[in-house]
C-alpha cells in the first residue's frame, strides 16, 4: 500500500463514524417517514391520500396557516425587536447598555419548560397582571392564553436573544472608521443606517430570520402548554396524529409537509451563506 | 509666505474624557495651504485633537474655527472638513465608483457631474480605471489612495489624515508620502496629519507639532524643531540624539555633530563597535557610564580600532 492510498484510507476512517450515525438516526428514519407516507393503512400499497388529507381538510388547512402566521408574525416581530436591541447594543455605549449586553442571553439559559409556565403564571386572565389590576380594584384580564397572540409572545422570548446574539456578531464587524467616513461624506444617521449598516448587516438578519423561521415550524413545548384546541400549531397536529389517532402514515405525511416548509428557509439560508457576493471574493 | 491667510484656528480648546485623559487648552493656527503634523507617542492626544477637528468628539470647552467660522457645533457631516482613517475607510460593499460617488449623491449632484468628479479623482491618485472594483480586490496602498480621493471628491477646507500610513508596509509608506506631498502642492489643499512616524512627519510637513501627555512641546518647521529642540523630550523624539551629563546639565548632541580627534577635544572615551551602514559609519564610543553615538565617514573610520581610546568634539549642541 502506498502513502497516498494510506492517507485516503485514514481520512475515510476518520469520516466513517459520523457518516454511519448520520445514515442510522437521519438518512434512513427519513427515507422510511418518507416511505410511510406514500403508504396506504389499509392496502399497503402506494397513496396520495395521507398528504391530500392536509390539503382538503378545511381544519387541516386552517392549522396549516394558523402556524404559518404565527411563524411569520415570529419571525418578524423578533427580527425587527432583536435588530433594534443588536443597534442599541452596537451604537450606544452606556453603563445601561453594557448591562444589556451581559444579560440580553439570560433566557437562553433557562429550560423552555419553566419559562413558558412562568409566562403562562404572568399573562393567564388569573395570573399576575391580573392581581396586580386587582389590587388598584380593576380586574385586568390580558386574554392571552389559548391564542396565537400569547405563543407570539412566549416565541419572543426565545427567539428575540438569539436573534440578536447573530446580528449583534455581524454589527460587531463593521469597524467604527467606516460608518465615520459616511458621516463625514455628509450621511445623516438615518443614510448611514440606510446605505451603509444595513446592506453590510443584511446577511446576518437573513441568516437569523432562516433560523428562527425553523425553529418555530415545528414549535411543540409553547404550543402544547399555551395553544388553543383549535386551530392549532402543526406540532401539535402531528402529536395528535401519531399519539392519539395512532394514524402513522398520515404522521408521516405531515413530517414530509413540515419538512418542505423548512426547506425553503434552509434553501434561503443555503443560497445567502453559498452566494459570494462580488464584494467578498 | 508672506501675507498668510489662517485656514483653521483652535482655540483654547479643552477635551476631557470620562477616565480623566486627554488635551487641555490647546491653541494652534493653520494656514491656508499648510501640511500641519500633529506628532507623538501613541496616547498623547494627537488623534483626539484631529478627531475633535473632523466632528467626532465633541469639545470639553474652548472654540475650533475654520474659515472664521465656529464649527464646534456642527455634527461630522456638516462640516467643511474630510477625514482620512488608519484603515477600513472604504465601503467593502460598494464599488469604488460608489465608494467616490457616495458624497456628491448624498447632495444631489447630477450623474454627468459625479461620473466627471469620480475620473478627475482617480487620475489624481493614480487609480483610474478602477470604477468598477470592490475595495477588497485592492491592496492596503491603493485603499488609503481611493480613500484620500474619496475625501478630496467634496472639495474639503481641511482634509484631516489620521495615521493614513500606519498600516502599510515601508516601502508604500514612503511612496504615499511623496505621493500625498504632490496632491497636496497640486491643490493646495490645508492638511492635518496625525503619526506617530517622525520620519514620515519630517518628510511631509510644513510644520510640525510634537505633542507629549496632551501637550504642545515644539511647534516648528521640520528643520527648526530638528536643529533647535525646544525641550529635552522633543531631542529624544526626532532624530537622533546623545544625551551626555557634563557638570550637573545634559549636553544634547546629534551623532553627526559629533567628530573623533586627537586633540583635545569635550568629552575622552573608547571605541566600544564600529559598524558599516553604506555610506557612513557609526562608531559607538564608551565614554564613562554613557554610550556615544558619532557618525564619520568611511575614510575616518578605517583609521579606528575598537578599544582605542579617542577625543570627542562637539560641533554643535544643546544643553538642557
Amino acid at each position: 500500500m502506498n502513502k497516498e492510498t494510506k492517507r485516503k484510507l485514514i481520512a475515510y476512517l476518520l469520516v466513517l463514524p459520523a457518516f454511519l450515525t448520520v445514515m442510522a438516526v437521519v438518512a434512513i428514519p427519513i427515507f422510511t417517514a418518507l416511505k410511510t407516507s406514500f403508504t396506504d393503512p389499509d392496502t399497503g400499497g402506494f397513496t396520495l391520500s395521507n398528504y391530500g388529507y392536509f390539503f382538503t381538510t378545511p381544519n387541516e388547512l386552517k392549522n396549516l396557516g394558523f402556524t404559518l402566521y404565527v411563524v411569520v408574525v415570529t419571525v418578524v416581530l423578533a427580527i425587527i425587536i432583536a435588530y433594534l436591541l443588536a443597534l442599541y447594543l452596537r451604537f450606544i455605549k452606556s453603563p445601561i447598555s453594557r448591562a444589556i449586553g451581559s444579560l440580553y442571553l439570560l433566557p437562553r439559559f433557562i429550560p423552555s419548560l419553566v419559562a413558558v409556565y412562568a409566562m403562562i403564571t404572568i399573562i393567564r386572565d388569573s395570573g399576575l397582571l391580573n392581581r396586580i389590576s386587582q389590587l388598584f380594584g380593576g380586574d385586568f384580564k390580558p386574554g392571552l392564553m389559548y391564542q396565537a397572540s400569547g405563543m407570539i409572545l412566549m416565541n419572543m422570548w426565545f427567539n428575540v436573544p438569539f436573534a440578536a446574539l447573530m446580528i449583534t456578531a455581524g454589527l460587531g464587524a463593521i469597524p467604527d472608521s467606516m460608518i465615520e467616513s459616511a458621516r463625514d461624506v455628509g450621511a445623516s444617521k438615518l443614510q448611514v443606517f440606510r446605505s451603509i449598516i444595513l446592506p453590510l448587516s443584511f446577511k446576518d438578519v437573513v441568516i437569523a430570520s432562516t433560523f428562527v423561521f425553523m425553529s418555530n415550524v415545528g414549535s411543540f413545548t409553547t404550543p402544547y402548554l399555551m395553544g388553543g384546541n383549535f386551530p392549532k400549531m402543526l406540532g401539535i397536529s402531528l402529536f395528535d396524529q401519531f399519539n392519539k389517532y395512532l394514524r402513522y402514515e398520515r404522521a408521516a405525511a405531515l413530517s414530509v409537509i413540515m419538512f418542505l416548509i423548512c426547506s425553503v428557509s434552509a434553501g434561503v439560508y443555503i443560497y445567502t451563506n453559498l452566494k459570494e457576493k462580488e464584494w467578498e471574493k | 509666505m508672506a501675507d498668510r491667510t489662517v485656514k483653521l484656528e483652535i482655540r483654547d480648546m479643552t477635551k476631557h474624557y470620562d477616565n480623566g485623559d486627554g488635551v487641555e487648552h490647546i491653541n494652534l493656527k493653520i494656514y491656508e495651504g499648510e501640511i500641519v503634523t500633529m506628532l507623538g507617542p501613541s496616547g498623547c492626544g494627537k488623534s483626539t485633537i484631529l478627531r475633535t477637528l473632523g466632528g467626532f468628539l465633541d469639545v470639553s470647552d474652548g472654540d475650533i474655527l475654520i474659515d472664521g467660522k465656529s464649527i464646534i457645533d456642527l455634527p461630522p457631516e456638516k462640516r467643511p472638513t474630510a477625514m482620512v482613517f488608519q484603515s477600513y475607510n472604504l465601503w467593502t460593499h460598494m464599488t469604488i465608483y460608489e465608494n467616490l460617488a457616495f458624497g456628491l449623491k448624498l447632495r444631489k449632484v447630477p450623474k454627468a457631474t459625479i461620473d466627471e468628479e469620480v475620473k478627475k479623482h482617480l487620475a489624481l491618485v493614480s487609480m483610474s480605471g478602477c470604477e468598477k472594483k470592490y475595495p477588497t480586490q485592492l491592496s492596503g496602498g491603493q485603499q488609503q489612495r481611493i480613500a484620500i480621493a474619496r475625501s478630496l471628491m467634496l472639495k474639503p477646507s481641511v482634509l484631516l489624515l489620521d495615521e493614513p500610513f500606519s498600516a502599510l508596509d515601508a516601502k508604500i509608506r514612503q511612496q504615499m508620502r511623496e505621493e500625498l506631498k504632490k496632491i497636496q502642492s497640486e491643490l493646495g489643499i490645508t492638511v492635518v496629519f496625525v503619526t506617530h512616524d517622525q520620519e514620515e512627519a519630517m518628510a511631509l510637513s510644513h510644520r510640525i507639532v510634537v505633542m507629549n501627555k496632551g501637550v504642545f512641546e515644539q511647534v516648528g518647521a521640520p528643520a527648526e524643531i530638528y536643529d533647535e529642540p525646544a525641550s529635552k523630550y522633543v531631542a529624544s523624539f526626532i532624530g537622533e540624539m546623545n544625551f551626555v551629563n557634563k557638570d550637573g546639565k545634559t549636553i544634547a548632541v546629534r551623532p553627526e555633530d559629533v567628530s573623533i580627534t586627537q586633540d583635545i577635544g569635550d568629552i575622552n572615551g573608547t571605541v566600544r563597535t564600529i559598524m558599516i551602514l553604506g555610506h557612513y559609519v557609526e562608531v559607538n564610543v564608551q565614554c564613562g557610564d554613557t554610550v556615544v553615538k558619532c557618525f564619520v565617514d568611511r575614510e575616518q573610520s578605517d583609521k579606528l580600532t575598537v578599544g582605542q581610546a579617542v577625543h570627542l568634539k562637539f560641533a554643535k549642541y544643546h544643553v538642557f
